[in-house]
């Protein structure tokens, strides 16, 4: 169980078809030998507003492959097995859960084994409602914050929150550089006054010199559109081994082997 | 006047957004609710209007016309004689006097006709502020007139390749861009969706049409029409149109949706007919999407490239459902010919959005009486549409004018340096192709 204070680790990603819903399982293998235990399984989505290029092209591209929820499902059920040691969370923009029904949704998941969701499109108002469904089925809503929400909101935000809340480190979409400055210290300290919730940062978090920077100050570090990026640019093998490094060259505690 | 109940209509409406935009939005939305109840800023709205787009628009009779048709007698509210051929230019101004207000010195917009990217650009030279449009790389090569114009204003014109490349990709993608730059720019939404409060402000803005239409069918006839009739694509001219009728139930509101070439999937762009769109969350709010079973959203086609959306305004799903609203549809043929007929008896030259609400219209006064009368909103006007009216009533002479042009064109230095379409700084497309093919 993730807890406030342990060591950083990598969360990394899986686009539900891409490169290949066959390909997706050994992939996670690989990520997992590469030492990470939190990874994100993303239903791909038409419409993704909060992704940049890369996660907009692996979306693409897995829904032509048969990236579905149902998909997502039955890999998750797969992954889980075959990985208990590994937390696997649901990301998904709304509109694919709605569908298939929210509610039916969150009782496969839970089923499936998965642990957590990430949904960038569900404001806190709508997620309140579920919380007693949700913490039934043991499924923690992992809510994102961002360096504007206000306080008010941020309080809401961490209470409804569960297992973690989503740090997004800077304005705009994913998969562009961030920088770990002074302000997004500030930023860190602002969210803990209202949690003791364990902090997953994520967009920009590219290479060991950021995982570095990110080392003692939070708890999970999202590596997403880069992973997917080596899996694009050179299939999902050599993207675990540049995980792997990436790891060792930030010097984080070894999972791994 | 219509009015959300915390951002919904129905069950329409709301905002589902990524947290990011939720300040400038709340923002937004606490400025109007109080811009809304201050009489003196509508006035300072409908000036602008007056000074500078040529308001209030005319009520014009079609004489020969609604002889020709037998049935109804027909009226146009003419918003294609607005600045910028368009109603979409009412929403621009406005939005315009919020930006001053909310000191952001640049706006972004989404655009598939064109036609309200061009009326922000028009908005943004006049007050000062950086403009980026984003649009569907196919619109752009069916609404190319308005992408030169922009540009010639000092619009900056990013193509989006992803996806179907037009409408949805292009709003997806103004989002995108508004995440990083909410604190800064201000998202200029065209039509009568997104999150709230858009859908309620853009129809807020546009009623000026109704308004005006409300105080000309009474001095011309002494009562209300029996009929009013608009295009839908996301719905801002039908919204603008049949806001102060709602409450008037002896007038009979249609709203035309873009029929296309058939019925199949990615035929057509009709969302409110049944067996159609179903209700999906996508794009900040929840309303009637073409989609799929596993909720993606779907393709649309029209020959308008104002209508082709996939979604349609949380208001008008609300006031379909409720049965307020009578939806109907216009195929590509039947567009073609409705826009053939105003020119022949009426010389107006129609938008081919605004044709969809003229073939239905014209359908609809058929089975009226001849003590009846219906408005037909006509949302904007054709030039934009030459070089498609062009492909679809071919003239000889122009072809041929065309290839001298290309001609001239090419034996000018300067021009051989113009980017082609292709060509253009693209949002992912040589992205999107190169890892294509790396999969395919």
């Amino acid at each position: 169980m993730l807890k406030s204070g342990t060591s950083l680790q990598v969360m990394s990603h899986a686009v539900v078809g891409f490169p290949s819903l066959d390909e997706n399982l050994r992939a996670i293998d690989g990520l997992v030998s590469a030492g990470v235990r939190m990874i994100e399984l993303q239903v791909p989505f038409s419409d993704p507003v909060a992704d940049g290029p890369t996660l907009v092209n692996a979306c693409y591209l897995a829904l032509k492959q048969g990236g579905s929820v149902a998909a997502t499902l039955e890999l998750a059920r797969q992954a889980t097995a075959r990985h208990p040691q590994v937390t696997f969370i649901l990301m998904s923009y709304l509109n694919p859960l709605y569908r298939y029904g929210l509610e039916q949704c969150f009782r496969d998941a839970a089923e499936a084994g998965i642990q957590g969701l990430i949904i960038p499109d569900w404001p806190v108002e709508s997620v309140e409602p579920m919380l007693p469904l949700l913490d039934e089925l043991n499924l923690a809503p992992v809510l994102m914050v961002t360096p504007n929400t206000p306080e008010s909101r941020l309080q809401r935000i961490c209470q409804a929150s569960r297992m973690m809340i989503y740090v997004v480190a800077r304005m705009g979409v994913t998969g562009h550089q961030t920088r770990w400055d002074e302000a997004f210290d500030l930023y860190l300290n602002r969210i803990r006054q209202y949690t003791d919730l364990p902090l997953a940062v994520g967009f920009g978090v590219r290479d060991a010199s950021d995982l570095k920077a990110l080392k003692h100050k939070v708890e999970v570090a999202a590596v997403c559109s880069r992973y997917i990026e080596w899996q694009a640019e050179s299939g999902s093998e050599t993207a675990a081994k540049n995980m792997a490094t990436l790891i060792t060259e930030a010097d984080l505690p070894p999972f791994g082997g | 006047m219509i009015r959300s109940q915390n951002g919904m209509f129905g069950d329409f409406g709301g905002r589902f957004v990524p947290e990011i935009l939720l300040p400038a939005l709340t923002e937004l939305e606490q400025m109007f609710a109080q811009l809304r109840e201050d009489a003196d800023f509508w006035q300072e709205y409908v000036t602008l209007t007056r000074q500078f787009s040529g308001r209030p628009t005319p009520l014009t009779p079609c004489h020969r016309l609604s002889d020709h048709i037998g049935g109804a007698r027909i009226w146009l509210k003419r918003e294609d004689l607005n600045h910028s051929g368009a109603h979409k230019v009412n929403n621009v101004l406005g939005q315009g006097l919020l930006v001053k207000r909310l000191g952001k010195k640049r706006v972004i917009a989404e655009t598939g006709a064109g036609q309200h990217g061009l009326a922000t650009a028009i908005m943004a030279a006049r007050l000062g502020l950086e403009a980026t449009i984003y649009m569907g790389a196919d619109d752009i090569e069916r609404q190319y007139s308005n992408v030169f114009w922009m540009r010639q204003l000092g619009a900056n014109v990013v193509p989006v390749s992803t996806g179907a490349r037009t409408l949805k990709e292009a709003m997806d993608e103004a989002l995108r861009d508004w995440a990083a730059s909410c604190e800064t720019t201000h998202y200029v939404l065209g039509t009568a969706c997104g999150p709230a409060p858009f859908p309620e402000l853009v129809t807020y803005f546009q009623s000026v049409i109704g308004i005006e239409l409300q105080d000309q069918i009474q001095e011309a006839i002494g009562r209300l029409p029996d009929a009013i009739v608009a295009c839908v694509g996301g719905g801002s001219n039908a919204m603008g149109a049949f806001s102060p009728f709602l409450d008037h139930h002896d007038v009979t509101l249609v709203g035309v949706e873009a029929g296309g070439r058939g019925m199949g999937d990615g035929d057509h762009s009709i969302r409110l007919k049944p067996d159609t769109a179903e209700t999906g969350i996508a794009q900040g709010f929840k309303t009637l999407f073409l989609q799929n079973e596993d909720g993606q959203l779907g393709h649309t086609h029209s020959i308008a490239a104002g209508l082709d959306y996939v979604g349609v305004s949380p208001i008008i799903a609300h006031l379909s459902q409720s049965g307020r609203l009578t939806a109907d549809s216009a195929n590509d043929e039947e567009v073609l010919e409705a826009f053939k007929l105003l020119m022949k008896f009426e010389g107006i030259i129609p938008a081919l959005e605004s044709s969809h609400a003229l073939a239905g219209g014209f359908r609809k006064a058929a089975t009226m009486n001849n003590d009846q009368h219906l408005v037909i909103n006509l949302s904007g006007r054709g030039d934009k549409d030459i070089f498609n009216v062009a492909r679809a009533f071919p003239q000889p002479e122009w072809t041929a004018f065309l290839q001298r042009e290309l001609e001239r064109h090419t034996q000018e230095p300067s021009a051989q340096q113009e980017p082609s379409a292709e060509q253009e700084p693209s949002v992912q497309k040589s992205d999107t192709a190169h890892k294509e093919n790396r999969h395919a």
